[in-house]
């Protein structure tokens, strides 16, 4: 470009646009930068001998690296797959958006589909078909959503404000990590009080390591759990210290507590370790989803996730996104879909990446949305912060597209936020640990974020989150220091989440605990679309609550507003 | 973006001197450069010249009266292989190691190659006053002080706008890797160059 | 909600197996919710014990808000007949890992990483997993990790 060039006034208007400080990059398949379309990518096939398969996508069994061994002997029904694979991919597509043929006809075919014939049906549809078949495959008849709880300064008492306000709003799930490692046991129970303030029966977790997020589920103090990666290559597994057969393990030792879990994986996480083997993304994605299929964990997080910058700087990246979504529903598993990171500076392009998500509906719609401002937000952002909240409620309202959430009056909001700060008053309290002021209950009530908060004695906080460790404190001693503190309703509720465990309810695909308590899961709440007229649509009181906003002139006056 | 500050343009020359071996003044700094720094790349992924960062770091290791020595290590584009490696043959056992595209860190070389003293994992909000100041504090580790890390920066849209662009840095650095290649020891001048 | 009375209640922890409870994922599930009488603590309490009054008088551990072994074979099932085997043999390995203490089942998880073990250590490992806790399937996988870390060569050296 010559510097000399005079420019128009339209593309000095156009150079400011926040679009143009995304990044873009162009496609180089050789290294697998590219999302979905490599020429790289083998061949689907598959042969079958004496009940084993001996050759996956063209590559004999001898040459299998441990992924394609995993998926082969443990992800792919050998009985189903020679009569499946010799189905033309495009009539498999014609399978996925045909509201005639069932989730469970869908599902006969896909249990014998290799990770090529997935991405071979996935590459004859575009987004809107995909939205399509999203819609039938996702394994929960209705769809929740999911937010983020965390704190720059990793205070407790805020985490603890933002999950009661998350919970009311209506997310079923929710999830924190940390600045600070250490800090982890008070936000995890910060995180557990909160979510019991708003609405009962909403699950937690804590990103960590993957050993010490096992221990603080193994004892109660977390309700599930997500952050457990796996990886397209051989090599990137490797760097992440894994295989898929201790992966495996690990969702056993999950189950064996009675613990729910899911599984994590996203395109571009190998080609930013500099692995991809030069592959597409999405082809080593659909092998993250057949070895997570094969450990039969029920679920997965996937749709990028902390790599959302690098398919969103390719060619039909977003696509591709929207593709790992929809295999991860049609091998059957729940989906936690993403929209979780930050992903663009430009309003539009965020809402864009977001909708083919929330259109069709999926187990989670966003995994998740940050329930703070996104300067709090310590997964480095999400894609959707609590400052969108409103834009949220009209997007539902205006498509009659249910995203989980719901718009709540502010006087409800201080209630539930002042409440559950002085709940975990109360809880530390009981449990001796450093005391939180009514100074600062005040504050998080009305608090936006971290910096609206008085800082807390870090020194002090950090050493009782080493006793919570060494006593062995567990989410019984949050029970019985919520009813000690006269917050009884929340005590009955958290027992109830705990409880669970002995049941192993929630074990099952794309469970979730509704208001009620009750488990609904693909078992019982199994996806039923069939067409124009079927499966999940908001009506009745959900509908009703839909429509209500921050600002909704009345009809009966309009010089007032209802709600 | 960055403001990199540079007016001037200075270039940088990197002179090999053969095998890097252990260094025998326990007041040195090793700087760990990664295969392609100020070889085949010359800035960082804001555009920071390398000759810019090169002489941000070992100022802030000289102003503390410590010695500082320059090794490239073509054998890995790993940040923590390369800065644990740099550790090591480090007299005082305190290196800095730094990637092409920005990305450093301090290391121990009684540490855990994936533990460290401190590191910088946003090239992006990396600029000429943090380089100045990891050198200082690599310094300060070195004559055996406990210096307050320097500010961790966070940017939640730097995701958006960079991940892509250093994966194609990560994968062209990586490009220049020599697998089992020794570590060389380098001579560092820098040039003025004629304004232009 | 009314139980279904098609199924003797179990009065006698252990006498009934979980392959021979008449089970129905339409009918059945959630087990909390349906069939109550058929899930107990590895303590050998009823769920209904685990009242926030026994929590308050002390009469609730940690141990008893565990999965009992019996009841990850009733939802294996429930996941069999829902067709998600491979879900299924995940609830029955993890029914055999209720028997394993915390650290133990962590310290096999690591042993699992790559280049953690030599195949000597796992072939120990599932060798007691098989003799001391008749964790076959458990055993199973090990073994085949083994197998499969031999060939890829990712044992330890």
């Amino acid at each position: 470009m010559t510097t000399s060039a005079r420019r128009s006034k339209r593309t000095e208007a156009l150079e400011q646009r926040p679009v143009n400080l995304d990044g873009f990059v162009e496609e180089w398949p050789e290294v697998g930068m590219v999302a979905m379309d490599s020429p790289y990518d083998p061949e689907p096939g598959v042969r079958v001998e004496n009940g084993v398969i001996v050759e996956l996508d063209g590559k004999p069994r001898a040459e299998f690296d441990f992924l394609d061994q995993f998926i082969a002997d443990h992800a792919i029904d050998v009985e189903a797959t020679e009569q499946a694979m010799a189905i033309p991919a495009v009539d498999i597509a014609h399978l996925l958006i045909d509201p005639r043929a069932t989730r469970k006809d869908v599902l006969a075919v896909s249990r014998g589909l290799t990770p090529a014939k997935l991405l071979e049906v996935v590459k004859t549809m575009n987004v809107v078909e995909m939205m399509m078949a999203l819609q039938k495959m996702r394994a929960r008849r209705t769809p929740a959503n999911q937010a983020h709880a965390t704190s720059a300064r990793d205070n407790p008492v805020q985490v603890a404000a933002d999950a009661a306000e998350a919970s009311l709003r209506g997310f079923r799930e929710l999830e924190t990590t940390l600045g600070v490692v250490r800090y982890a046991p008070l936000v995890a129970i910060a995180l557990q009080v909160g979510a019991q303030a708003g609405t009962p029966g909403v699950l937690t977790q804590c990103a960590l390591e993957e050993a010490t997020e096992l221990e603080l589920g193994m004892r109660g103090i977390t309700a599930y759990a997500e952050t457990i990666s796996v990886y397209g290559t051989e090599p990137v597994f490797c760097d992440g210290d894994d295989t898929p057969w201790s992966k495996a393990f690990l969702a056993s030792a999950y189950a064996s507590r009675g613990i729910k879990m899911r599984f994590t994986s996203g395109t571009g996480s190998e080609v930013q370790m500099g692995n991809a083997e030069g592959k597409s993304m999405l082809y080593l994605e659909i092998r993250c989803i057949l070895v997570t299929k094969g450990a039969g964990v029920q679920g997965l997080q996937n749709g990028s996730i902390s790599c959302i910058g690098v398919p969103g700087a390719v060619p039909a990246g977003i696509r591709a996104v929207l593709a790992e979504n929809l295999i991860a529903s049609m091998v059957d598993l729940e989906c936690a879909s993403g929209n979780d990171q930050s992903f663009s500076h430009s309003d539009m392009r965020r809402v864009a990446r977001l909708l083919p998500q929330l259109l069709p509906g999926t187990d989670f719609v966003c995994s998740g949305y940050s329930s703070t401002p996104n300067y709090d937000n310590m997964f480095a952002g999400s894609n959707v912060d609590a400052e969108d909240y409103d834009d949220w409620n009209v997007l539902q309202r205006d498509l009659q597209v249910d995203g989980g959430l719901r718009h709540v009056p502010e006087a409800e909001l201080l209630a539930v936020r002042n409440r559950a700060a002085r709940a975990l008053q109360g809880v530390f309290a009981h449990l001796g640990l450093p005391p939180i002021t009514d100074k600062e209950i005040e504050a998080v009530t009305y608090a936006h974020g971290s910096k609206d908060l008085p800082p807390r004695d870090v020194l002090e906080d950090l050493k009782a989150a080493q006793s919570v460790m060494d006593r062995g404190v567990t989410g019984l001693d949050i029970v019985k220091g919520l009813d000690a503190a006269g917050f009884t309703d929340m005590a009955h509720s958290l027992l109830a989440v705990l409880r669970q465990r002995v049941s192993g309810d929630l074990l099952h695909t794309s469970a979730i605990l509704t208001p009620e308590l009750e488990t609904l899961s693909a078992v019982n709440d199994t996806n039923d679309y069939a067409g124009p007229g079927t499966g999940y649509r908001p009506s009745g009181a959900r509908w009703e609550e839909m429509k209500r906003l921050r600002h909704v002139v009345s009809a009966q006056n309009p010089e007032q507003e209802v709600g | 973006m960055a403001d990199t500050g540079v007016s001037t343009r200075r270039t940088l020359r990197l002179d090999e001197r053969g095998t890097a071996g252990p260094g025998g003044r326990s007041d040195e700094v090793v700087i760990g450069l990664s295969p392609a720094f100020g070889d085949f790349f010359t800035k960082t992924i804001v555009d920071i010249p390398h000759a810019e960062v090169l002489r941000e770091l070992l100022a802030g290791i000289e102003e503390q009266g410590v010695h500082a020595r320059v090794i490239r290590f073509r054998g890995g584009s790993d940040l923590a292989v390369i800065a644990h490696a740099a550790a090591k043959l480090s007299g005082s056992g305190i290196a800095v190691g730094v990637l092409s595209r920005g990305t450093t860190m301090i290391h121990q070389k009684d540490l855990v190659r994936l533990s460290n003293l401190e590191l910088f994992p946003q090239a992006p909000l990396m600029d000429l006053d943090a380089f100045r100041k990891v050198g200082r504090n690599a310094a300060r580790y070195a004559k055996g002080e406990s210096p307050e890390p320097v500010p961790a920066r966070n940017d939640f849209m730097a995701r958006p706008r960079w991940q892509a662009k250093a994966a194609l840095l990560h994968i062209k650095e990586t490009e220049f890797v020599v697998p089992g290649a020794d570590p060389v020891e380098l001579d560092v001048r820098f040039q003025l160059a004629d304004a232009g | 909600m009314q139980r279904p009375c098609n199924v003797t209640p179990l009065t006698v922890p252990g006498v009934t197996t979980p392959s021979q409870v008449d089970l129905d994922p339409g009918r059945d599930y959630p087990l909390a919710a349906r069939r109550p009488e058929l899930l107990k603590t590895p303590t050998g309490k009823r769920i209904d014990e685990l009242t926030m009054e026994a929590v308050l008088a002390g009469e609730v551990a940690p141990e008893d808000l565990r999965i009992a072994p019996e009841t990850l074979r009733l939802q294996a099932r429930i996941a069999e007949q829902s067709g998600r085997p491979q879900l299924a043999q995940n609830f029955r390995r993890a029914a055999e890992l209720t028997a394993l203490p915390d650290e133990l089942v962590l310290s096999i998880y690591n042993s699992l990483r790559p280049r953690a073990s030599t195949k000597q250590q796992l072939t120990d490992i599932a060798d007691e997993l098989e003799s001391a806790y008749s964790a076959t399937l458990c055993a199973a996988l090990v073994r085949e990790a083994a197998d499969v870390y031999e060939r890829r060569n990712i044992l330890a050296s």
